[in-house]
């Protein structure tokens, strides 16, 4: 069939091409199947140094369309090739406002009906000849349901004179043309291409009503896919789902909006075109690596002074030291001990990884964000805390006093104090962690798996060090009654990491969830204390069963059914952090301070409170017209995961300060009184702000 | 509220990488598809052999300019042992390129085409699986049954039997670095040709 037609648009094409030995601002209709086209001038005069318009008229069958540049899922778009007298150039195709056209599940760009596409054809000033010869090869697919490709050429032939005469006849069709053209606009536009999705944001001061976009791109978006199209304070911002045949991000391309007043056309740039600060790429690199252990090692180390490891920890350092037992039992404790904890961080990294590889955004602290963890550990802390005050022995358990740990458990016992010490340790992200831990998540896995180890290693070293060295035990203070009262004075740490995760539990559940979890402690109180009452053999069976009844039922208080209503964050002084606004703001050159928060983040709270909320630092932001951005990963927000993740970090807290014409600048994760004034002061004498008018 | 967005949309996030787009290195999806003798074959039935999908449309102009000869030339020369070559015609019934069990041999053999099997997928279920836009649009799954290629048989979008010798023969390039164990560069190129009449 296409190879008829083939033989008769040729027999066609040269029936045109004999017509056209007279001069003529039109080639004549070539007729096709489906489609008849024609190529003609907006001039039938024409002198050299001057630009003409040729414009390719397509009339198709009813409900038969041809192509625009980005056809979408299927077609062709409609190509043209000049031959030219030397020195006269062509212009690209200036391409009518597309239509989509949907054939579920596909979508398809182009146009239904009479087209015109205008292209610009420049005579230089030394143009010597007397005619004008314009040759145009022209490959179109025009389609219904099915699809007929053709090729065909159109000759134009035009008078060169002094005096261009234009083309009377066409002027309406030229007319028609420009007004389908979308009108082109001098707006800025950047895109991205991320997590499987196309993002713009065009620099927009008055809202367009924009209802569709066109990409002009090829293989960028999935045709298809919903589009996302908000209008935010003079931002337009687009989205929608990447091409599953996307490769390759073009540095700018066309962009077509339908607005409210027609269609309008602007150019998008990719946005490594104009960022200043470069994204991390996740480059392997040995030294950087090395350097990442060795302070995994040191955080780890850290980890062992966190408030709610230290009651734990110190214990079992004392029974170590306090053991009977020979110094290669000794030995062999502290290696399972080790064990336990190195293996722990790695199952960690390792359920890390594997949720990094399913696409998620997940931070360390991720296990907080969810509430049933936060009630469940709030119980565990509030029963280890029970039974250092003595109201229950946990005679089975890691916590005992020490010695029936290490006689009784032997290296079992050993291997799930280290365990342990690790899921209590988790909380307390401390701040060495949240750099090594945020290097990892962006590495191979098995760089990321050892840096997990170190962290391990790191933690476990005091008691290594106690087991090899002895001498070091003579750095600890000498055991005796006095650990009974510790151990009690122990309980209350303990007691209040219990408040604070009963505390963002309620943030995260609502008040009513709060109060039922509390209910749940009460209940877990009670059945330690009939479980103590049976351990001191002054209770029966019943008891125990009674007890354990209780037990179940405090679990059970856990499950509150829906989450309650978020109560209205309080900001104070500072913003909610979007990456709209914040990009905004650094756009209109305003020097800004991003925080990257969560309530369960206590080192976060205490930056707030003794850095940023205070007197001296609202002052020094108001001296330097700082605008201070909140962002609040209480539960997990991915777009603060992927900001997190620009600066390599996996958790917060996160302090970034924008200063105009400045690289940001990440401020370092314990903050001081100090710190901001200073950062400022430094910025400021770096590169002074100018103000504005 | 913004704890069950988060959670709902972390479900969505993993829904869609479960039942999104064919992604090159991951698991080609799975299919069972009668082929036109009335026999029905399955992906996992080839594990051990290179696999090659082949949307197709007889009447479509851009599988009429492979069909010319560079198709069957392909499936001549990559038709060894350890390659499985299968057509996939996703054309629902009634649409056009629907055809029947006789008339795809009949083109088979009036064609001189090589395909292990010519599979029907009336429904559109593995099509969409796989994202196929385009007829022609090619794959090569591995031995693994991992999906190595997706794409444009070649690199000159057009329905000119010329273009062929200019193009870059991406699919065939693929397919020979699949078969010697190599990654295929590129993995993913644009498909071109008519719609899949789904």
């Amino acid at each position: 069939m296409s190879l008829f037609q083939r033989i008769l648009v040729f027999c066609l094409v040269l029936l045109a091409l004999a017509l056209q030995s007279v001069q003529a601002q039109t080639s004549g209709w070539v007729k096709a199947s489906h489609l008849k086209a024609q190529l003609v001038s907006d001039h039938q005069d024409v002198r050299p140094g001057q630009k003409l318009k040729l414009a390719l008229h397509f009339i198709p069958d009813e409900h038969w369309h041809t192509y625009w540049q980005n056809p979408g899922d299927s077609g062709l778009a409609t190509s043209i090739a000049w031959t030219l007298p030397a020195g006269v150039t062509a212009g690209a195709i200036q391409w009518p406002a597309p239509a989509a056209i949907s054939v579920p599940p596909l979508v398809n760009y182009g146009f239904e009906g009479p087209t015109i596409l205008v292209s610009d054809l420049t005579i230089p000033s030394d143009f010597s000849g007397s005619q004008l010869q314009i040759k145009a090869k022209v490959d179109w697919l025009v389609c219904k349901e099915i699809c007929i490709p053709a090729e065909a050429s159109f000759a134009l032939n035009l008078a060169v004179t002094q005096t261009s005469v234009v083309a009377t006849d066409y002027l309406q069709l030229f007319e028609q043309a420009s007004q389908r053209q979308p009108k082109p606009l001098q707006l800025q536009g950047r895109y991205g291409v991320q997590n499987q999705k196309f993002s713009a944001v065009v620099q927009m001061p008055e809202d367009l009503k924009v209802s569709a976009f066109f990409v002009a791109a090829t293989e960028l978006v999935d045709h298809a896919a919903p589009q996302q199209i908000d209008w935010l304070d003079g931002e337009l911002l687009l989205r929608q789902q990447q091409n599953t045949y996307f490769n390759q991000a073009p540095a700018s391309f066309d962009l077509v909006l339908n607005t409210a007043a027609g269609p309008v056309l602007l150019q998008l740039q990719h946005e490594s075109a104009t960022q200043t600060s470069e994204p991390i790429v996740a480059n392997f690199s040995l030294l950087d690596w090395m350097v990442m252990l060795a302070l995994a090692v040191v955080g780890g180390l850290i980890l062992n002074l966190m408030p709610c490891v230290f009651p734990v920890l110190s214990l079992k350092a004392v029974s170590l030291v306090n053991s009977q037992n020979s110094a290669q039992h000794t030995k062999a404790e502290a290696l399972w001990y080790s064990a336990g904890v190195v293996l722990s961080f790695v199952l960690l990294a390792t359920v890390l990884l594997a949720f990094r590889a399913a696409g998620q955004a997940v931070g360390w602290g991720f296990q907080l964000q969810n509430p049933l963890v936060v009630g469940s550990l709030a119980y565990l802390l509030f029963v280890l805390a029970l039974s250092l005050s003595g109201v229950v022995q946990l005679g089975l358990g890691w916590m005992d006093s020490g010695q029936q740990l290490t006689q009784h458990q032997g290296y079992k016992g050993s291997f799930y104090t280290g365990v342990l010490a690790v899921v209590v340790a988790s909380p307390c992200t401390a701040p060495f962690m949240g750099t090594a831990l945020g290097y990892a998540a962006t590495q191979p896995a098995f760089a990321a798996l050892a840096i997990f180890a170190a962290l391990g290693i790191g933690m476990a070293l005091p008691f290594l060090l106690l087991a090899w060295w002895p001498g070091f035990s003579s750095w600890l203070p000498k055991p005796g009654l006095w650990m009974e009262k510790l151990k009690q004075w122990l309980a209350y740490p303990l007691y209040l990491s219990v408040v604070w995760l009963l505390w963002v539990y309620g943030r995260q559940q609502g008040l009513d969830a709060l109060a039922l979890a509390l209910t749940g402690l009460v209940l877990l109180g009670a059945a330690c204390w009939l479980w103590g009452q049976l351990q001191l053999q002054q209770a029966g069976k019943v008891s125990g069963l009674f007890a354990l009844i209780l037990l179940i039922g405090s679990v059970g208080l856990l499950w509150y059914p829906e989450p309650g209503a978020q109560q209205l964050k309080k900001t104070d002084h500072a913003e909610v952090w979007s990456e709209q606004r914040l990009k905004q703001l650094v756009q209109d050159g305003q020097p800004v301070l991003v925080n990257m928060t969560a309530d369960w983040c206590i080192t976060c709270l205490v930056n707030e409170r003794v850095a940023l909320d205070t007197d001296s630092s609202k002052a020094a932001m108001a001296l330097y017209n700082l605008k201070y951005l909140k962002g609040d990963w209480t539960n997990k927000d991915p777009a603060i995961s992927n900001y997190l993740r620009q600066f390599q970090r996996d958790g917060v807290p996160l302090y970034v300060l924008y200063w105009p014409g400045q690289p940001p600048e990440v401020l370092p994760q314990i903050l001081t009184p100090d710190s901001l004034r200073q950062a400022l002061e430094q910025l400021s004498s770096k590169q002074p702000l100018i103000t504005r008018q | 509220m913004k704890l069950k967005l988060a959670l709902s949309l972390s479900a969505l996030c993993f829904a869609s990488s479960l039942f999104a787009t064919p992604q090159v290195g991951q698991a080609a999806p799975a299919f069972t598809l009668m082929d036109s003798k009335g026999q029905s074959h399955s992906l996992a039935d080839f594990a051990g052999k290179t696999v090659v999908l082949e949307w197709s449309n007889h009447e479509c102009p851009f599988v009429v300019k492979h069909y010319s000869g560079n198709m069957q030339s392909l499936q001549k020369q990559f038709g060894t042992e350890e390659v499985v070559w299968l057509t996939l015609i996703s054309s629902a019934p009634g649409k056009q390129g629907h055809i029947s069990a006789a008339k795809a041999d009949e083109l088979t053999s009036s064609r001189n085409a090589m395909p292990d099997a010519v599979l029907f997928d009336e429904t559109g279920v593995t099509g969409k699986a796989y994202d196929a836009k385009t007829t022609p649009h090619m794959y090569v799954i591995d031995k693994k049954g991992v999906l190595q290629y997706m794409g444009g048989i070649d690199s000159i979008p057009s329905a000119k039997v010329d273009d062929i010798a200019k193009a870059t023969p991406y699919f065939s390039d693929a397919l020979t670095a699949v078969l010697a164990g190599n990654p295929a560069s590129p993995a993913v190129t644009k498909p071109y040709g008519c719609s899949i009449k789904y």
